[in-house]
């Protein structure tokens, strides 16, 4: 969503990140990513993950589903997309496409204020996620090859992983220019 | 139904939802942890 920033204030929406770590984890990566919109922390899930469906009761490590809901002016949420696992996302496209439908005038948003940056014990370096989502495309690839005569439905869902991945790959250079 | 909720920024400030409706707000939940 990063490098489609603009996009999103076109059409009158605001992003902002929200996840169950704390403020200095969430700093490391807005300042990893060069992020032009702030991450937020809700580290009990109480307060905005839970109550809007976004938590992750499987997960041992308390954390949120990704996804995506969009809040109108008048306090509705107006979208909401739950991905099953880390690997369902939400298209941008069909953001920016709902935000659209909400006719809003352009608006604008200052870049993050960060305070003290500390980075989770897993954190990834910068330079490690080209490589690490070369290897989940390619190991999503063989085991599509396998497999085929299990139906559509499970190659449907390894192209959109793959897709997904792309997206993601071809991002990567957006984070350079920001930090230029 | 109208919603609210106060969480806590990259600064380590309180921010309400309620304090940036002055627009649309799009809300992309991460796993965290990256």
């Amino acid at each position: 969503m990063a490098n489609r920033h603009r996009e999103f204030l076109e059409r009158g929406g605001r992003v902002f990140a929200i996840s169950a770590d704390t403020a200095p984890m969430n700093a490391a990566v807005v300042e990893k990513m060069a992020l032009p919109f702030p991450i937020l922390s809700d580290t009990g899930r109480r307060e905005a993950i839970t109550p809007l469906g976004f938590a992750d009761e499987k997960d041992p490590r308390e954390i949120s589903r990704p996804g995506a809901a969009i809040i109108s002016p008048n306090a509705e949420v107006v979208f909401s997309f739950v991905g099953r696992d880390y690997a369902d996302r939400p298209l941008e496209d069909v953001l920016l496409d709902e935000l659209g439908a909400l006719g809003l005038p352009p608006t604008e948003q200052p870049p993050p204020e960060l305070g003290e940056i500390q980075p989770g014990d897993k954190a990834m370096p910068l330079r490690g996620l080209g490589p690490y989502y070369r290897g989940a495309k390619f190991a999503a690839l063989a085991i599509r090859g396998r497999h085929r005569n299990l139906g559509d439905d499970f190659g449907d869902d390894l192209k959109g992983y793959v897709e997904m991945v792309d997206r993601y790959l071809e991002a990567l250079p957006g984070v350079e220019e920001r930090k230029a | 139904m109208a919603i609210n909720f106060t969480v806590t920024d990259a600064a380590g400030k309180s921010w309400t939802l309620s304090d940036h409706l002055d627009s649309a707000v799009v809300l992309t939940f991460q796993r965290g942890d990256f």
